[in-house]
């Protein structure tokens, strides 16, 4: 007993020292590493999946080998993918330039319905419009008409003092109605049975790359992320939103105007919003339908914070999320596993992956 | 009388400051005693120390005979120790009789709101309080409000009230009040201990004095025996004979000129300083100083008045067209204003200056030239930062002043307005800024100097203002500057 308990107390001190930094430098590491975050994120949200899928009575293994197949399994898949990511990337890429500047405007999802609204008016109205030119002034349309509702709102806000979140958000419920409104009555197609526009003409419809089925759309938002890291980082109104989002204060002592800043940023995102539903409309399904971008807003908001607030970084945001969502069809359908509970885990790996990723102020 | 707390050599230190130093403080009931002393004196500290909020590192609390020590703002509530602050701790949406009850045992499980209705108006007929039970806070005037304070206080049978600058905010009739209910509660057999400044009202209600000075008591009276002037020298009294150069502004020239400027809390105010010369502002925080600060900056419109730069009208230009026509400005709020912590050094280096040039180029912002920028102005201003890229809030106090410092002297400023440059810097550092303040005035330029430690006004300013009440109590050349008469002003008398 003695001796147990005195060789204990020998040996502690050499090793205890010894093991405990190396401890705290692997935890330090893991901690600080991003990558190791979302790879225990992802692993985390596959346990919790599989766990749902089991409980749902399927089996795990063959729902994600699904997912997977239908994630990236074919060339054709993966531009299913590449086409769902477009409007989140779009839209996502200018909520996250709005938050930067500590200006939250949750009112993607109205403006991205807008500029299909902007996309489809266009196309209808000058139906002999030549190619190339045909698709540019629809995205054109689209874009006039997002920042226009973003001005609404922006209006409203600086105006009236109304909180922006609230702004952007109560005009999303009358930008769809909007929409509803234009399908039952200009821009609605007599007789479809339900509210959609007739086929816009094939010469505003975006190219498509063979076999990968991927529109022109998915290039139009890479080079928007690209523009928007730029303007971010290399021009003084990025550094103008960037010192705004940290310190209001800072901003004012710093000379810019808050209301300038608001109004370029709103503009910006209404912009690529109305972009986001234009792209949709014309690449995909050719028409404007009722709901065609129903939660599409939400989404950029989260792909936006999934992307650290950072143009680049919100491309493999809106991949990812592209990919999860295509892999989860596929998997309802071939594995039938139930659509509620794709929802579920789509919700739950994202908020997995967002709190690995969000940095602490 | 009996003695109601005993204070002994009580001790506090933040860092390497010593707030308070070997402190000893005693109260009787049924007396007043006033404690006095300027920003930074050790007044709240002490008070902080005797309410519970933070241990003393040496000394002793005897409180009604027994000893406190190591304890809360809960024992220290228990044992009968009361504190009304400066921003009353009240729910403004909610009655008198809410407010009273709120984290009060005796309100009962079930609130017994009818009877606490009948306590308040007891005690508020036997200390003169006139109180409405039933009276919505926010419908009251601060006066008032400060009395539910107050209330509070007596019916949780506190035997010593301290009064953390209880006139502050309260219009002279309402001061006239505060004092006849200081005066009902010391006939009750209360202790009061009044926390202040302005020194009529001590002499008007006190019984005893006690001045703090860097965190020692540097005098200790009854009223009586002790005039006004005696107590402005004690607070701000110092070695009035330290040498000090005979400065002269080098300019005959007015190069900053403010005319009857007038806003909330402030003015209206007239005065111009030539090039070369610093009007150094004095004068106890609060009395009008960030709001004269702003106003000059730009953060904040005047109601009327004339600001001008080298004759340049200023008053209705944007922030960036003064920082354009040459006026600099170092704000007290190094936190969230000056700086932006999370940012680095270079980017906090051309903050305000990102617009031109070297920084920007056509419509992109040169990385190169920023940072080429950034490291000799790290070399010039001695900012100890291994890279520009590092985030400003990792530096030092004194690292981060110096970013502001050099950014905004870098632009060879025509005014500038700093404001508590120095504040909370280590000596070293204020040293560095009141050098470049002072190198700055020999290269011409027109200063105002603000800060509430008198001691750095009298080391750099040509003249001094005195700042009391939102307006110049008093503007003196530094070479005829009498203590005396800067602690009278400062007290609220204007000359």
């Amino acid at each position: 007993m003695d001796v147990g308990a005195s060789g204990v107390t020998d040996a502690a001190p050499p090793t205890a020292p010894a093991r405990l930094p190396a401890l705290a430098a692997w935890r330090f590491h893991v901690g600080d590493q991003l990558a190791w975050r979302i790879a225990a994120a992802i692993a985390l949200s596959t346990v919790s999946a599989a766990l749902l899928v089991a409980l749902s009575g399927r089996n795990p293994a063959a729902a994600f080998a699904a997912m997977a197949a239908g994630a990236a399994g074919s060339p054709h898949q993966l531009g299913v993918a590449l086409n769902r990511a477009t409007p989140y990337l779009l839209a996502g890429g200018g909520v996250a330039v709005c938050f930067r500047a500590g200006v939250i405007n949750i009112g993607a999802e109205g403006q991205i319905a807008l500029g299909g609204v902007g996309a489809a008016a266009v196309s209808l109205h000058w139906p002999d419009t030549p190619s190339p030119a045909a698709a540019m002034v629809a995205l054109v349309g689209a874009a006039a008409l997002g920042a226009a509702w973003a001005a609404v709102a922006t209006a409203i806000h600086l105006g009236r003092r109304v909180h922006e979140v609230l702004a952007t958000l109560l005009l999303n419920f009358i930008a769809l109605l909007l929409v509803q409104q234009t399908l039952a009555g200009p821009l609605g197609q007599t007789g479809a049975g339900f509210l959609q526009s007739p086929e816009l003409p094939a010469a505003a419809w975006l190219g498509k790359a063979p076999d990968l089925g991927a529109h022109a759309g998915v290039v139009v938002a890479v080079v928007a992320a690209a523009a928007l890291s730029l303007i971010l980082w290399l021009t003084p109104f990025g550094f103008a939103l960037r010192v705004a989002g940290r310190s209001r204060r800072a901003a004012a002592y710093a000379g810019f105007s808050m209301n300038g800043l608001t109004w370029g940023v709103m503009l910006l995102a209404g912009a690529l919003a109305g972009l986001a539903g234009g792209v949709e409309v014309l690449g995909m399904h050719h028409r404007l339908i009722e709901g065609f971008s129903t939660g599409f807003g939400f989404k950029a908001v989260t792909v936006a914070l999934l992307g650290a607030l950072e143009p680049l970084a919100v491309i493999p945001a809106a991949l990812f999320v592209g990919l999860l969502e295509a892999g989860s069809l596929s998997m309802q359908r071939q594995i039938g596993v139930p659509s509620a509970l794709v929802a579920v885990i789509e919700g739950m790996t994202m908020l997995f992956v967002l709190a690995a990723t969000v940095r602490r102020a | 009388m009996t003695t109601l707390l005993q204070m002994r050599g009580i001790v506090r230190c933040f860092g390497a400051v010593r707030a308070n130093d070997g402190v000893d403080l005693d109260v009787s009931s049924g007396e007043i005693l006033g404690l006095l002393g300027e920003n930074g004196s050790g007044k709240s500290t002490l008070m902080k120390v005797l309410f519970g909020m933070i241990p003393a590192d040496a000394g002793d609390i005897v409180f009604r005979g027994r000893r406190l020590g190591g304890h809360r703002p809960a024992d220290a509530m228990a044992a009968g120790v009361a504190m009304i602050h400066q921003h009353f701790m009240l729910i403004e949406a909610m009655t008198v009789v809410d407010n009273v009850m709120l984290g009060w045992a005796e309100a009962g499980r079930l609130l017994k709101r009818s009877e606490m209705a009948a306590r308040i108006h007891e005690a508020s007929r036997r200390f003169g309080l006139d109180l409405d039970p039933d009276a919505v806070v926010a419908d009251l005037p601060l006066g008032r409000r400060q009395r539910i304070e107050i209330l509070k206080a007596v019916l949780r049978e506190a035997e010593l009230l301290i009064l953390d600058e209880p006139t502050s905010n309260l219009a002279p009739s309402e001061v006239a009040d505060l004092l006849t209910i200081l005066r009902r509660l010391r006939e009750q057999g209360k202790g009061v201990v009044f926390i202040t400044h302005k020194l009529p009202e001590v002499l008007d209600v006190c019984d005893r004095v006690v001045v703090l000075r860097a965190g020692r008591v540097s005098g200790r009276s009854p009223v009586g025996a002790v005039t006004r002037a005696q107590l402005a020298e004690m607070m701000v009294g110092r070695d009035t004979t330290a040498p000090h150069m005979a400065r002269q502004a080098s300019s005959k020239v007015d190069r900053l000129i403010v005319t009857n400027l007038e806003g909330p809390g402030l003015g209206p105010l007239s005065f111009a300083v030539k090039g070369g010369e610093v009007l150094g502002v004095a004068g106890v925080d609060g009395n009008g100083q960030l709001e004269l600060v702003e106003t000059l900056a730009g953060l904040r419109r005047p109601h009327g008045g004339a600001l001008s730069v080298d004759g340049l009208e200023l008053v209705e230009a944007s922030i960036a067209a003064r920082t354009e026509a040459g006026l600099a400005y170092m704000p007290a709020d190094r936190s969230s204003t000056a700086l932006v912590k999370s940012l680095s050094i270079a980017e906090n280096l051309m903050l305000r200056d990102s617009r031109r040039a070297p920084y920007s180029r056509g419509l992109f912002l040169s990385r190169a030239a920023r940072d080429a920028k950034a490291r000799a102005l790290m070399r010039e201003y001695d900012i100890r930062a291994p890279y520009p890229a590092t985030p400003a809030g990792r530096l030092s106090g004194g690292n981060q002043q110096k970013i502001v410092v050099a950014r905004e002297l870098d632009r060879k400023p025509a005014a500038l307005i700093a404001h508590q440059a120095a504040w909370g810097l280590d000596p070293g550092a204020t040293r560095f800024v009141v050098e470049r303040v002072l190198a700055l005035r020999a290269a011409g330029a027109a200063i105002v100097y603000f800060s509430s430690e008198l001691d750095e006004v009298l080391d750099v300013a040509d003249r001094v203002a005195v700042m009391a009440n939102g307006r110049f109590a008093g503007v003196v050349a530094r070479r005829e500057a009498d203590l005396g008469q800067i602690g009278l002003w400062m007290s609220g008398r204007a000359a």
